[in-house]
Order: C-alpha cells, then sequence, then structure tokens
C-alpha cells in the first residue's frame, strides 16, 4: 500500500466512522454553502424577476409619428417591435384617435389591439369582458357615466370626416359595450374598439397617432433601442416614457443594492459562523494531533491529513449547498414571483471553491496551533 | 556501548526540580524499570527519554548523539525513527482499526504496509481483531494493539508508560508476558510504572525520589 | 456550588465559551438584522415607489372632464374644488401616509404666433400649515420627481421674485425658441400677461407641451379664484386585498366590523374614501397605473426578504446548535467525572444547560447590538434613512437563541446521561 493510499484511507475513515461529528461538520458547510449559492442566484435573478413586476406600470417606451404626414402603420410598428428581443418586448399596443359621436356626444374613439394593451398595460380595470368579436367595444368609465351606459347595452357609433358639412349623416356602426374601463386616468374618457373597426367606420386605414410598448429593460438599453427604431424605422419618433423609465430604474437600483447588502451581510456571517463551527471540529481533536505527534508526524503531515479532511468536507458540503442553494433559489422565486429561474452552471465551482477555501481557512489556524502544543502535556493521561 | 546514557540531567519548572542531576546508563537488550511515587520525576525522565521534552541542563545521548541539543523538527524525526512508545490510556485513533492504527506508525516512518501490521498484530494475539475499531475491542486488546504500533518499525527502545495501569490481572500478565517476548528478541525495553509487581519482573529498577535516583539495582528474581 | 461551577467553567474555558458566545453573537445578529430589515422593507420600497408620483387623483363630481372633451372653457357649468379646504386632506384618519398633494387648474393661452397652450396652474414648492397645525411643504417638485430641468431652475412661489415667473415644456421650449430668462406675452380669456421664464423642464409626456405656472395666477388669468379642477395625491398604502376590493365597488355593502378594519386600514380605497369625507362634492380615484404595481412590488419584495430571512435564520440556528452540540460533548470526561463522585443526571443537565443558556445571554445581547448595527448599515447605504427599531426583534431574536440553543443542547445532553461514569474514566 502507497502512502498516498493510506492517506486517503485515515481521511475517509476519519469521515465515515465519526459519522455524527462529521455529519454536523457537512451540515454546517452545506448550509454555509446553501446560503451562498442560494442568495447569489436571487441576486442575479432579483433585476430581472424585479423588472418583470415593474411591467404592471405600463408602457416605457411609445412611438410616435415622426412628423406631420408621417406615414406611421402597423407594419411601421411591427418593424420597431422588431428591434427589441421578443423576451424583453411584455406588450405593444397601437393606438388611433378619431372623434366620433355616439348619442350625439362628441367622443374621442381609440383603434386598437386589445391583446397588445391588455399585455403592456396590465393596470386597467375592466368591468364586463374584454372586447373579443368585431362591434364590441370598451367604454372609459367617464363617457360610459356621461353617457348612461353599462356593459351589454348597445350603441351607434357615428363618424364624420373632419371638415364635411354638419348636415352630413357620416357613417354609422352599431356595437355593443363589453365592458367599462376603469383606470384612474384620462383613459377613462375614451372609448375603445379595435383598429379593424374604427377603420370601417372611418373607410380608411389611416395612420396610428401613438403605440406603447412595455420593455423590460433597463433604461440605458432602452434609450439604445429608441435610437435604433428612430434612425431603422421611417415616419416614427420614439421616446422614452420618463416617469415610468426613470422611476423604474431608481427603485430597481435601490432593490437590487438591498438584495445585495443582504447578501453581503449573510454571507459574511454564515462564512464566520462555518469557520467557527469548522474550528470546533478540529479544536476538540487535540489529543488525537498530539498523538500522531508523539508517534513520529511530523507538523506538515498533520496539517496535511486535517486539511486533507477539510477540503473533503468542503467539497462535498459544497456540491451538496450548491444544489440545495438552487433549490432554495427556484422555490423563492416560484412562490414569489411565479416562474422558475435558470441555473447557473458556474455557480457550482464557485460555490465549492469558496466552501473548500472557507473550511480549508477554518481548519488551517485550530491545526496549526495543535500542532504547536507539546505531545506529551495533550497525552498525559487527561 | 551503551545505547542509552543521561548525564547530569535537570528539569526545572519554575521553581520545582523534576529532575536534579541524574544520569542513567541503559545498555541494548536491556529491560529497565523505572519506578517511584507520583511526583518523582518518572514522568519528566519518560518526556525527556522520549524526545517530547528537553531538559534544563545535563545531556542526553541516545546512539552517542546528545538529544537535548536537537530542534523540536529533528527530536520527531529522532522519535520516529528509534523509539515506540506505549501509553497508560492506550491512545488509539478511535476511526481507525486495528490495523489501521499500526499503520500509521509505519505511515510516519516511512511506507505503510499491511501485511507486515497484520504480521505485528499477530504477534501480539490479535490477528483475528485487526479489522475492529478501538471501541470495539477490550482493554487489554487495545494496549495490545498499543504494543504491536510500538514495535512496527522496529525502534531501538520501547518506552512503555504505565502499561498496565488501566488493565486488569489477566490482561497485565498478558502484557507483561509480551514484554519478555520482547525482551528476549532482544528489544531494549524501558517500563515507567509504579506498579511493584511490574517493576519486579523486569531486568533491573531504577526508584527515582524527589528528582533523584535513589536505587538503581539488578532483580534476584529476573529470569525467574 | 452550583453558581461556583458554572463561575470556574466561565473563568477557566474562557476561550471555548468566548467561542460558543461568539457563534451566537453571530446567529443573533444576522437574526436581528435581517428581521429589522424585513419588518421595515415595506415601509422603505413604498417611500421609494413615491417617484412614481400621484396614487390617487381628486376631481369633482361633476367632471371637470367635459372640459377636455367639449373643449368648452370655464362656464358655469363646469364643476371645481374649493383650494381652501385643501388642508383637510392633512386632517383624515391616515393622514400621516399622505406623502404629497398638489391642485392643478388647466387654463388655455394663446401665444404670440397665434398657438394656443395648456396653461397648467399648480404649486411647484407650496408651504402649507394644515388646520391640525402641522406644516407640510408640498408641490409637484415632489410629484415630478422624474422631471428634468434641461434650463433655468424650480419655481418657487415662496421666493420673493416669482411674481409672473412660470415653467415650459421642453417641447413647448423648443418650439417657440424660449429659453430661461425669456419673457412670454400671452392672451387668456381675461386680458393679456406678461411671464418670465423661470425654468425649462423635460418630463416624457404630453406636459412638454404646456407651461406650467404657480395656481394663484392661472386663478387670476381665469376668472376662477379660489378653485381647482384636480387634486394628485401621493399617499402610503397598503396592498389591496378582496377585503379592499369589495369596499372600493361600495362601502356600505360591508358589515359594521369589516368597515372598521377597512377604513383603519391604509387601503388606496378607504384613503380616497376618508379624502372625499372632507372635500365637497369630489370624487377621489386610486390612479391604478401607480396604484396596482405599487401593491404588486411591495409584496414580492416582503415575500422575498421574508424568505431570505427565513433562510438565513435556520443558517444561524443550524450554526448555533451545532457548535453547542459540539462542546457540550467535548466536556464527555468532566461530565463522567461528576457522574462518579455522585451528580444526579438532573444537576448534571442544569449544569450544561445554565452555562450554555448564560453563554448564550451574553451572546444573544452582543448579537442584537451588532444586528442592528448591520440592519443600519443597510438602511444608510440602501435608503439613506434609518432602519427602524422594531421592539418585536427584541422577543424574537431572544426566543430564536432561547430555542436554538437548548435544541442544540438535547442531542449532547441525552449523550452525557446515558454516559457510564467507568467509561469516561477509564479513556475509552
Amino acid at each position: 500500500m502507497t502512502k498516498r493510499k493510506l492517506f486517503f484511507r485515515m481521511i475517509t475513515a476519519s469521515l465515515i466512522r465519526r459519522r455524527s461529528r462529521m455529519l454536523a461538520a457537512l451540515l454546517a458547510v452545506a448550509v454555509g454553502a446553501t446560503i451562498l449559492s442560494g442568495l447569489v442566484t436571487i441576486y442575479y435573478d432579483v433585476p430581472r424577476q424585479m423588472g418583470a413586476q415593474f411591467r404592471g406600470y405600463g408602457a416605457n417606451l411609445i412611438l410616435l409619428p415622426s412628423g406631420e404626414g408621417a406615414d406611421f402603420d402597423l407594419d411601421a410598428m411591427r418593424r420597431a417591435a422588431d428591434v427589441i428581443p421578443a423576451s424583453e418586448l411584455v406588450g405593444a399596443a397601437p393606438f388611433r384617435y378619431e372623434t366620433v359621436s355616439i348619442h350625439n356626444q362628441p367622443v374621442v374613439a381609440a383603434g386598437t389591439e386589445f391583446a397588445g394593451v391588455q399585455a403592456a398595460s396590465p393596470y386597467w380595470h375592466v368591468s364586463g369582458t374584454w372586447p373579443d368579436a368585431s362591434g364590441e367595444l370598451l367604454l372609459g368609465q367617464e363617457t360610459a357615466r356621461l353617457l348612461g351606459l353599462k356593459p351589454g347595452e348597445t350603441l351607434s357609433v357615428v363618424f364624420r370626416p373632419e371638415g364635411s358639412d354638419a348636415a352630413s349623416r357620416g357613417t354609422e356602426l352599431v356595437m355593443t359595450v363589453s365592458g367599462i374601463l376603469e383606470t384612474g386616468g384620462s383613459e377613462e374618457e375614451y372609448a375603445y374598439l379595435s383598429l379593424e373597426d374604427l377603420a370601417s367606420l372611418t373607410g380608411e386605414d389611416g395612420t396610428l397617432s401613438v403605440a406603447e410598448f412595455s420593455v423590460s429593460a433597463a433604461q440605458d438599453r432602452l434609450r439604445n433601442y429608441a435610437e435604433t427604431i428612430q434612425t431603422n424605422v421611417q415616419g416614427v419618433s420614439a421616446r422614452l416614457v420618463k416617469r415610468v423609465a426613470q422611476s423604474e430604474s431608481t427603485v430597481l437600483t435601490k432593490l437590487q443594492a438591498l438584495v445585495f447588502l443582504v447578501t453581503a451581510v449573510v454571507l459574511v456571517l454564515t462564512m464566520i459562523c462555518v469557520a467557527t463551527t469548522m474550528t470546533a471540529v478540529v479544536t476538540e481533536r487535540r489529543k488525537e494531533i498530539g498523538l500522531r505527534k508523539a508517534l513520529g508526524a511530523s507538523d506538515s503531515s498533520i496539517v496535511w491529513e486535517f486539511m486533507g479532511e477539510g477540503l473533503l468536507l468542503g467539497c462535498a458540503g459544497g456540491a451538496l449547498g450548491a444544489g440545495l442553494g438552487f433549490a432554495f433559489a427556484q422555490a423563492v422565486s416560484v412562490n414569489v414571483f411565479n416562474s422558475s429561474i435558470a441555473f447557473q452552471p458556474l455557480l457550482l465551482p464557485l460555490t465549492v471553491l469558496v466552501s473548500v477555501v472557507v473550511t480549508g481557512c477554518a481548519c488551517l489556524l485550530p491545526v496549526r496551533s495543535a500542532t504547536e502544543v507539546d505531545p506529551a502535556l495533550v497525552l498525559k493521561g487527561e | 556501548m551503551s545505547l542509552l546514557e543521561l548525564k547530569d540531567v535537570s528539569k526545572i519548572y519554575g521553581t520545582l526540580k523534576a529532575l536534579d542531576s541524574v544520569s542513567l546508563t541503559v545498555d541494548n537488550g536491556e529491560w529497565v524499570a523505572i519506578m517511584g511515587p507520583s511526583g518523582s520525576g518518572k514522568s519528566t525522565m519518560m518526556n525527556i527519554i522520549g524526545c517530547m521534552d528537553k531538559p534544563t541542563s545535563g545531556q542526553v545521548l541516545l546512539d552517542g548523539r546528545d538529544i537535548a541539543r536537537e530542534s523540536a523538527k529533528n527530536l520527531t524525526r529522532i522519535r520516529r525513527d528509534k523509539i515506540g512508545l506505549i501509553f497508560q490510556q492506550f491512545h488509539l485513533v478511535n476511526y481507525l482499526t486495528a490495523v489501521e492504527n499500526v499503520m500509521t506508525a509505519q505511515y510516519y516512518h516511512s511506507m505503510p504496509d499491511e501485511k507486515e501490521a497484520l504480521e505485528a498484530l499477530d504477534r501480539v494475539g490479535l490477528a483475528d481483531r485487526a479489522r475492529h475499531l478501538p471501541s470495539q475491542l477490550s482493554g487489554g486488546e487495545q494496549q495490545r494493539v498499543c504494543i504491536a504500533r510500538a514495535l512496527i518499525n522496529y525502534p531501538e527502545i520501547v518506552l512503555a508508560d504505565e502499561p498496565t495501569g488501566n488493565l486488569d490481572e489477566a490482561n497485565e500478565n498478558i502484557v507483561l508476558d509480551l514484554f519478555r517476548q520482547l525482551h528476549r528478541d532482544g528489544t531494549t525495553l524501558i517500563v515507567v510504572t509504579h506498579d511493584p509487581e511490574v517493576g519486579e519482573v523486569a531486568q533491573r529498577t531504577v526508584t527515582l525520589e524527589h528528582g533523584v535516583i535513589r536505587r538503581d539495582a539488578k532483580n534476584e528474581r529476573f529470569g525467574a | 456550588m452550583f453558581f461556583r461551577m458554572i463561575r470556574g467553567a466561565f473563568v477557566r474555558q474562557k476561550g471555548k465559551m468566548a467561542m460558543i458566545a461568539l457563534t451566537i453573537a453571530l446567529g443573533a445578529s444576522l437574526a436581528t438584522a435581517m428581521l429589522n430589515v424585513m419588518l421595515d422593507v415595506g415601509d422603505k420600497v413604498n417611500q421609494e415607489l413615491k417617484t412614481y408620483g400621484a396614487n390617487i387623483t381628486v376631481v369633482p363630481k361633476q367632471d371637470a372632464v367635459l372640459e377636455d372633451l367639449y373643449e368648452i372653457e370655464g362656464g358655469d357649468t363646469a364643476a371645481y374644488l374649493r383650494e381652501g379646504e385643501l388642508g383637510r386632506i392633512k386632517t383624515i384618519f391616515w393622514a400621516f401616509n399622505i406623502v404629497d398633494f398638489s391642485p392643478f387648474l388647466t387654463a388655455s393661452a394663446e401665444l404670440d404666433g397665434g398657438e394656443t397652450v395648456p396653461l397648467v396652474g399648480t404649486w411647484f414648492h407650496h408651504h402649507l400649515e394644515t388646520p391640525a397645525g402641522e406644516a407640510l411643504d408640498t408641490g409637484v417638485q415632489n410629484l415630478r420627481s422624474w422631471w428634468d430641468i434641461t434650463e433655468g431652475e424650480w419655481l418657487d412661489e415662496q421666493a420673493p421674485q416669482s411674481g409672473n415667473a412660470v415653467m415650459l415644456g421642453a417641447s413647448l421650449a423648443q418650439r417657440i425658441g424660449a429659453a430661461a430668462g425669456d419673457t412670454l406675452r400671452i392672451r387668456t380669456r381675461n386680458g393679456t400677461e406678461k411671464l418670465t421664464v423661470l425654468g425649462v423642464y423635460e418630463g416624457g409626456g404630453e406636459e412638454d407641451d404646456q407651461i406650467y405656472a404657480p395656481l394663484h395666477l392661472v386663478q387670476r388669468l381665469s376668472g376662477l379664484e379660489g378653485k381647482v379642477s384636480r387634486v394628485e395625491v401621493s399617499a402610503l398604502t397598503t396592498p389591496d386585498n378582496e377585503l379592499a376590493e369589495k369596499a372600493a365597488k361600495d362601502p356600505s355593502s360591508l358589515t359594521a366590523s369589516q368597515y372598521e378594519t377597512w377604513y383603519c386600514t391604509a387601503y388606496v380605497s378607504s384613503i380616497c374614501y376618508q379624502i372625499q369625507e372632507v372635500i365637497t362634492d369630489s370624487i377621489a380615484s386610486p390612479v391604478r397605473q401607480v396604484a396596482d404595481s405599487e401593491g404588486a412590488i411591495l409584496e414580492k419584495t416582503e415575500l422575498l426578504m421574508i424568505l431570505i430571512t427565513i433562510l438565513s435564520l435556520a443558517g444561524s440556528a443550524l450554526g448555533i446548535s451545532n457548535l453547542v452540540t459540539a462542546s457540550v460533548m467535548e466536556r464527555g470526561a468532566e461530565i463522567g467525572l461528576l457522574k462518579a463522585i455522585g451528580a444526579q443526571d438532573g444537576a448534571v443537565t442544569a449544569l450544561v444547560l445554565s452555562e450554555v443558556l448564560l453563554t448564550g445571554l451574553f451572546g444573544a445581547v452582543a448579537g442584537y447590538f451588532a444586528g442592528f448595527g448591520f440592519a443600519q448599515i443597510i438602511g444608510q447605504t440602501v435608503f439613506g434613512s434609518a432602519i427602524d427599531m422594531k421592539p418585536m426583534v427584541i422577543p424574537l431574536v431572544a426566543a430564536l437563541v432561547t430555542v436554538v440553543t437548548l435544541a442544540g443542547s438535547v442531542p449532547a445532553v441525552g449523550m452525557l446521561v446515558r454516559l457510564h461514569p467507568a467509561e469516561v474514566l477509564h479513556g475509552r
């Protein structure tokens, strides 16, 4: 049997036969590693997950026709949307405003795509249902109150082209109110219908007045997208919604700083905790260290044996903790954000490395001090 | 030539003279018992001979080399190469099996050799207990593992500190029989004890009292 | 004798006891820091979310929306709120949660070039004495935190020079070629007026094409002294739940006790309700864009912190109990000796537990203060304000440390009780 083989045999025997004590140490290392990998995963994932929450504030990028007579249609909006990666584009909603009259009252009608609005403006509260068929209409709460309309009622929408004489009857479309919109903002003063209905009412496709994009990206990247759209898509000028974009970066930066600091504090304290546990585990074996010295072991070989044990513990605990930590981060993500997170492969070696370094350092100090002890004193009949 | 020679060795702890100008010569192959009551300086002498402590003054010649002047590192090497230790508390590594405990001494000395370690256990009559952990062995068995470990590297001196102090009479006899065997094989044996029965079976008895040698005599009954 | 033995253990085993105390202190500080931060994070993030501006708007019952839709100006048909009543907003049950509010009155002004632009009157930096005797500085300077002042400075109506000072939206300023310091002539229904441009702002919305002026100026120009058409309120709110949603639809559908719970919780709907109570003929409604997201983000942040706290509590609990177990087991020989000289199991257990608990007490006290320090570091660095000291953290940490130390001692004590003195003393 070679020296190396016995070296590993001694280390594994120490780990296996001193099961309960080593399990305790392993547990300590694993818990430390779990906290490390779990928190680091969360730290990296929080901006993404929280960013998604902030999309509740709605559009942060709007497209406007770049000037009078600019050709801003659905195609232009689609081309602009293509600039933004699909994973970051939460929702895109086109709007085309025309003044119509309902019950002889002038009302601003907005043609839009309801699927896009629902994604881009999750804060729209609709009592009744969202329009999902042609001929259905979503009425702002304020307008509905003024006109005395409720969901399910029908009305006729009349459009008179601008400049046409007041006596002309214009075109008329009979529609059903599918729901009443409540937002607490100016949206409550409008009536919303699909772009197709508005086109058939006005008899022309027309240009969009505005398109709202909700993009899950930081302010800087958002600005880049706006510039790219501006240069690549003709007839469109892109602007950030400052209120949303700037506030988001302010708050998100703070949240990330919060998680960062919390992670740092928890990690430092946990690592010290792991280190004291390892120190205690090694310290209680002073007698054994004395015996090995009495048998003629050199200081360095004792240090290596104990370090070997510590490193093995660090590896095992680190690997275990990396797995548990990912499970924890996953649980947090599912519970808090209802979405899963991606496994960071780099985190596994990192966690193992940190665990090994921490346990190694934690073992080294007490082992070194133990080797300085006079073997005779340690062995003396205690 | 003598294997071990202590010349005017003193060890002082503060104001306490644990050893006071002690001189002692042990020849190759001799079996010496060091006796005396508690506090007589036995343990101090044992630690100095076992290279675990250095005298305050005087010379300790082991194989003609003065170990009193060696560094701690060299002392460790000398202990490893020349001395086999047997303790009252056995001091086995409790998570290693009997044979692994024996191999530990080989490991620090040169090369672990399981076959040789098993043979050593066979010599102390424990061939069938080689794979047991210390907690599964009786006190006597543990002490025999300790002896096998002390012998494995063919030390020039086997140094035993109260080897029978924790043993019952039956086991004490087994251990003493092993010592007789060792002596016949030509091993130099130094046994520190306060038990007259253990002292009497040795070839020569040195009695310490208050740090000085009171009596140093051949045993009449030796070999009887 | 019992106390002498404990004292002996402390004095003579200084190193070991210090180690246990250190570990307990670490665990306790971790728990304290995390609990304090967790309990305060809601308030802190809520404050941060105020950068999104108002979450409640108050309008007259007969809506001034008519003005927008029909482009009719003034007239007696439109209803207004009374500026004099605004102070009452700071007297409602949840007055403390009202962070900012500002009135708005919009008129239109014709520029020299013939273009008509909205002239918005509001408070910029208004000093308000509430009926309750409190002072509050509020206005759009707080409610429009995202505005960039591209030229000049914020208007301050409290400053003496600001007679006819206004602020211009960036797009408008660019279009008419106006800069800070320029004088602007406008025509309103009540005649011509000269305005001084004090600053130019960029807000990224329709306000960039408007003129913002002090409220009293717009009131004077439109002949509507003492009247405002809209109030924006920024309030700290609790995320809505089922009760709040039910109440928002119709407060009278609640039972008496439900009503009380609802009224005394800072739901956005109950704050709206309370504002309507104090402002004559008003409708206060939540700005869904702000109120909804705020609730969601607060909830997520708090849940996230709770889970991190649980993880770190579990971590420190394991750390403590591990070390306590190790250090008690280490003393097998000493305990065996005590048993050999006749100590009963109960006495031995009491001795060991008191030692450990006493150590735990030192550790926990030190850890509490250290942890509070950590919480302050987090609070100051992230939010620039101190984390509130929550008294409930003290019993929580005390209970945690006690339970964990005792739990950590249980396996060790069990082992000590089973210990045979003979075995220990014979070095096995």
